[in-house]
């Protein structure tokens, strides 16, 4: 394929982020007429009108709907295998193989634990000790990720994408290069390349690291921990902190901050915190680790406080990094940031015009449902004639500790950075009514933060059962700019827990927009 | 839970009420500020001829009243207390009056809290948690969970730690009025003049009287019907039934059923139509029933009870137009509610009632007698305990703070605490076809994750009903775990007239069962009135869908 050809249309089409509309939509125009002649006088003879590297949730939605479109895709991806390597990968990506799909599993099975504790006092017998099998869990999960990748790939084969399992490489702004199992190389032109190919987990650098894992192998673990020390403050230590609690395990959870889930409403994060104290799970605030040693009783686990535990599985749950090192993203010129993730504009285009990214790699909000977003809109941009950028406001996230915590909107700290005028907090903290006779001491919080000067509604999380469920739907109304008043003028739905979110009447205190508290949390 | 509106009083009526029984001299009732003529522009045509003439007679007299109280309120539940408290709080003299406590209701039994705190809402859902930790098990079995012996429930300890929640609650109830400076008085309310409440041979004169007394259950008259139980008996029952039967397709039929389903009793539901939950949108009523007999339920349509009779060996039959099944320990009625309004002394004063005792209200809570007002299920309007407080709310508004209020009842959202639950806010779809003609229709039925793991045949169904002209989402109906949590938030968006398009653009929580509402591309069906006069029928439907 002449690198020359290939160039010229695309540069001629290229367009920044605050390129005018019209300019935009010629592009597409351009891009279609493109598709339907198989090449006007400039435009080339690609093989593929889109190239994806990456079978994840971002590059599945972008495969898919671009395909619908009536784009000519091709698809590549990594063997299957539930750790990710560079070289381990899998149709479905981190959320079905590796995340969301797997932990969620692996949260219901916990999340009985706790229930049989709150059968007893609803006049259940149970003997004194239920047994749990750990093994037979992971069976039945490997197989419902099984299931899963197969239906991944089903929907790849319906909608006429195809799919390559190797790994994908960029040879030039319109050429990829596929590295077969066996070695072989496929080399294919297309008119335009997605890289989705997301982020794997990272280990710190100390001395012993290699004895740790990370959530990779955690979700794949042959046996359950008796003990296990987690590293990490961030949501993935706090689920895996809540699952093998859940399960029976002693579970120590050390992190540099003094709360867990930096970034989230600080009053929340201290909930957070007092529930997984309270389910058992011993935490340790301003701690980091500094060595890890193989004994025969187990890993001896050294903090910086000079404390030492013993532990079948040291988890590191320190962050994510973007999977971009073997793209030969450089050689081509598309621009990576310092921790590696991809630079994109608002529409997901790299600074090769040629080339996108969506999803974890572009470390924007790496949430699947950000990553499908920013898909649609870049298929509905290049393949649809339509130009459209994703709106990053008013996301809901989850965090599935036992129990969860679900937020959307702006945090109390975020409100006060981003408004001028004062702020209303209302709060309601209660014991759910299933408590008063499980007997269960834990307390659910709610929390909404108002703007007083236009009544919008800004922010508003919960931590509590049901909290990602009740949450989704609070989502729209502050998607939609709903104000106080309208969540006051719903009737609540009697008994349940969201309920609270229309029926707090009284402001809990009134954050005026001078004062601006700084914590150090 | 009734779900139909009916706000009652004619106009002429009202006046006419006003002018002949209303005790002009008296009359400082009016809620709203003098100069009187002015802050009635605002007000509706029927209030404006009533406090005209208000104004004008008050004119003529300016003796001002005096009263015991500037409220009474009859019956201590959820409006009840409500109005109460609130009215309390904005600055008025307010007096309660209930029944002692206990939990099976009668003409002299009752309690503060009301129905829903000591035989509804709050032990039914006690009861539904406990009931459904059988279902956990089962579930648990699939996540890696064994037992040694099948769990076994021990049904008294249940019940004792069950009284024990109700009886700290109404404690809290009575805290609530007395920390809000409101009188209660225990003993039996009835109204003998426009202005005074007799309780116990003791008068009570109040500005303004408030009747909250609730229903009742209520079993039809068939023979053997004293073997029968209501659902305040079933909350409350010596020992778990073995084999009951449940007569009655309504929410409290329902809930009941999988109550007893869950804690191992054999049920039986029988219900007089095709379907159970009449009113509820038709694929909902049909994917619960669905549901429930996978649990183990046995429906039984179109059967109607008879008679019920006792053999020998204790059991109880019950006959049916269909037949006979025998074997019962329990027959339970859940066929329906019938407003307090026994010897309240309604009629000698003038209060109208519906043949089946509801007290007509107009759109303030207002009776036929001016003075007297009255909310919750008393006035069978949307039988809820919010809708009660929101009731009571306004009420306050209107009478204590000069802001003649009308409780709102579009988009009110309920639920059904049946295993599996139904929450649902809006119109169905049948009555949105009826109001709009043009509907586009959004569902998912689906097998969620958890039982994908734990092989149970639960799924979800969710839907959407959306005007097509306007794309106003219109209802929203899901029947599965956690409906009722899901809903509510969905409800705040439904109230404020959101459409589909503002869905779409929300991001999903994942992974989620509610995301699922946010994700609904493509339209099941779209019903078009233009195309067809009649109801399209689904295959023709399903071919519009696809394009």
């Amino acid at each position: 394929m002449q690198t020359q050809n290939a160039v010229i249309p695309v540069t001629r089409l290229r367009f920044s982020s605050n390129c005018s509309i019209a300019m935009a939509r010629k592009m597409l125009i351009d891009g279609e007429d493109g598709l339907v002649q198989g090449g006007g006088e400039e435009a080339a003879n690609f093989d593929f009108d889109l190239f994806i590297i990456g079978a994840g949730s971002g590059g599945v939605r972008g495969a898919r709907f671009s395909s619908n479109y009536g784009a000519k895709v091709g698809i590549c991806e990594l063997p299957f295998h539930p750790v990710s390597s560079e070289t381990i990968g899998g149709v479905g990506g981190t959320c079905v193989i590796r995340g969301c799909v797997p932990k969620k599993i692996l949260v219901y099975g916990a999340s009985f634990g706790g229930d049989l504790e709150d059968a007893r006092n609803y006049g259940w017998e149970l003997n004194e000790k239920v047994d749990f099998n750990w093994k037979k869990l992971l069976q039945k999960k490997t197989d419902e990720i099984n299931r899963l990748n197969g239906i991944y790939k089903r929907l790849l084969s319906n909608a006429g994408v195809k799919l390559f399992e190797g790994e994908g490489k960029i040879v030039g702004p319109n050429e990829v290069e596929v590295t077969q199992l066996d070695g072989t190389k496929l080399s294919y032109s297309a008119k335009h390349i997605l890289i989705a190919t997301g982020s794997r987990a990272q280990r710190p650098n100390i001395p012993g690291q290699e004895l740790g894992i990370t959530s990779d192998e955690a979700l794949s673990l042959e046996e359950l921990p008796k003990r296990a020390v987690i590293l990490g403050g961030g949501y993935i230590a706090v689920e895996f902190a809540s699952i093998w609690r859940g399960m029976g395990s002693t579970v120590d959870l050390v992190f540099r901050k003094e709360l867990p889930l930096r970034g989230f409403d600080d009053e929340m994060r201290a909930v957070v915190a007092r529930n997984l104290e309270g389910r058992g799970i011993n935490l340790h605030p301003r701690t980091n680790l500094t060595q890890l040693i193989k004994t025969e009783d187990g890993i001896k686990v050294i903090t910086d406080h000079g404390e030492e535990l013993i532990a079948d599985v040291v988890l590191f749950a320190t962050g994510r990094a973007p999977n971009s090192k073997r793209l030969n993203l450089e050689a081509v010129g598309v621009e990576l940031d310092n921790t590696g993730a991809i630079k994109v504009d608002e529409y997901s285009r790299t600074r090769i015009p040629s080339i996108w990214a969506v999803g974890d790699v572009t470390n924007r909000m790496n949430l699947t449902p950000v990553a499908l977003l920013e898909a649609s809109c870049f298929a509905k941009t290049v393949f649809g004639g339509q130009t459209i950028k994703p709106d990053y406001s008013n996301i809901a996230c989850a965090v599935f500790s036992i129990p969860p915590l679900s937020v959307v909107g702006l945090s109390e700290e975020q409100a006060i950075e981003q408004t001028n005028g004062d702020l209303l907090v209302f709060t309601s903290t209660f014991n759910p009514m299933k408590n008063t006779i499980s007997g269960r001491q834990e307390k659910t919080v709610m929390k909404i933060v108002v703007d007083a000067q236009t009544d919008k509604v800004l922010g508003a999380s919960m931590c509590g059962p049901d909290a990602p469920e009740i949450i989704q739907g609070i989502a729209i109304a502050l998607k939609c700019g709903a104000t106080k008043a309208q969540f006051d003028s719903t009737v609540g739905i009697h008994p349940s827990a969201a309920e609270e979110f229309v029926t707090m009447r009284t402001v809990t205190r009134r954050v005026t927009g001078t004062a601006k508290p700084k914590t150090n949390l | 839970m009734a779900t139909s509106l009916s706000f009652s009083p004619s106009l002429s009526l009202n006046t006419l009420f006003f002018a002949k029984t209303f005790p002009l001299s008296r009359s400082s009732f009016l809620p709203f500020p003098l100069p009187l003529s002015k802050s009635l522009l605002s007000l509706s045509t029927r209030r404006r001829t009533f406090a005209v003439r208000a104004a004008s007679q008050n004119g003529a007299d300016s003796t001002p009243a005096h009263y015991d109280f500037d409220l009474f309120t009859i019956g201590a539940g959820s409006g009840g207390v409500r109005a109460s408290r609130f009215a309390a709080n904005n600055g008025a003299s307010v007096a309660i009056c209930e029944l002692p406590f206990s939990t099976i209701s009668s003409e002299t039994t009752g309690g503060v809290g009301g129905t829903c705190v000591i035989r509804g809402c709050v032990p039914k859902k006690l009861l539904v948690y406990a009931s459904k930790f059988s279902h956990e098990f089962e579930e648990s079995n699939g996540f890696g969970w064994r037992y040694d012996s099948e769990p076994k429930h021990d049904w008294s300890s249940l019940i004792a730690n069950k009284n024990a929640e109700l009886q700290r609650l109404t404690g809290i109830y009575k805290n609530v009025l007395n920390n809000a400076g409101v009188k209660l008085i225990e003993g039996h309310g009835r109204i003998i003049d426009p202005h005074t409440v007799d309780v116990n041979g003791k008068h009570y004169s109040a500005k303004h009287i408030l009747v909250a007394v609730g229903g009742r259950p209520f079993i039809p008259d068939i023979p053997g019907k004293e073997y029968a139980i209501d659902s305040d008996a079933a909350l409350d029952l010596p020992s778990k039934p073995e084999k009951i039967a449940i007569v009655g397709g309504g929410y409290i039929a329902l809930e009941f059923a999988g109550i007893f389903n869950g804690l191992k009793s054999e049920v039986h539901v029988f219900i007089r139509q095709k379907k159970v939950l009449r009113g509820f949108d038709e694929e909902i009523r049909d994917f619960v029933a669905e549901q429930m007999s996978l649990r183990g339920i046995e429906f039984h349509p179109e059967e109607s009870p008879q008679a019920i009779t006792k053999s020998a060996d204790g059991s109880f039959s019950l006959k049916t137009n269909k037949g006979t099944v025998d074997g019962f320990s329990h027959i339970m009625f859940a066929t329906g509610r019938k407003p307090n309004t026994q010897n309240l002394g309604l009629e000698s004063v003038g209060v109208k009632t519906d043949e089946d005792g509801t007290i007509e209200v107009d759109e303030y809570s207002q009776t036929s007698v001016p003075s007297i007002w009255a909310v919750g299920d008393v006035t069978n309007r949307v039988n809820l305990t919010p809708v009660a407080l929101m009731e009571g709310g306004a009420l306050v508004k209107t009478l204590f703070q000069d802001n003649p209020t009308k409780p709102d009842y579009r988009a009110v959202p309920s639920a059904v605490f049946s295993q599996p639950p139904i929450g649902q806010v809006g119109l169905t779809e049948e009555q949105a076809v009826q109001q709009y003609g043009d509907i586009d229709i959004f569902t998912a039925n689906f097998r969620p994750l958890k039982a994908t793991l734990s092989g149970l045949p639960d799924r979800v169904f969710m839907k959407l009903v959306v005007c097509a002209k306007t794309n106003e989402v219109l209802g929203l109906h899901v029947c599965g775990e956690d409906a009722p949590e899901i809903v509510q938030g969905f409800a705040v968006a439904i109230k404020a007239r959101l459409t589909k398009e503002d869905f779409d653009a929300t991001v999903g929580i994942h992974p989620s069962a509610a995301e699922e509402f946010v994700t609904m591309r493509t339209p099941t069906r779209k019903i078009r009135k233009t195309q067809s006069s009649e109801g399209q029928s689904g295959s023709e439907v399903k071919t519009a869908a696809g394009v």
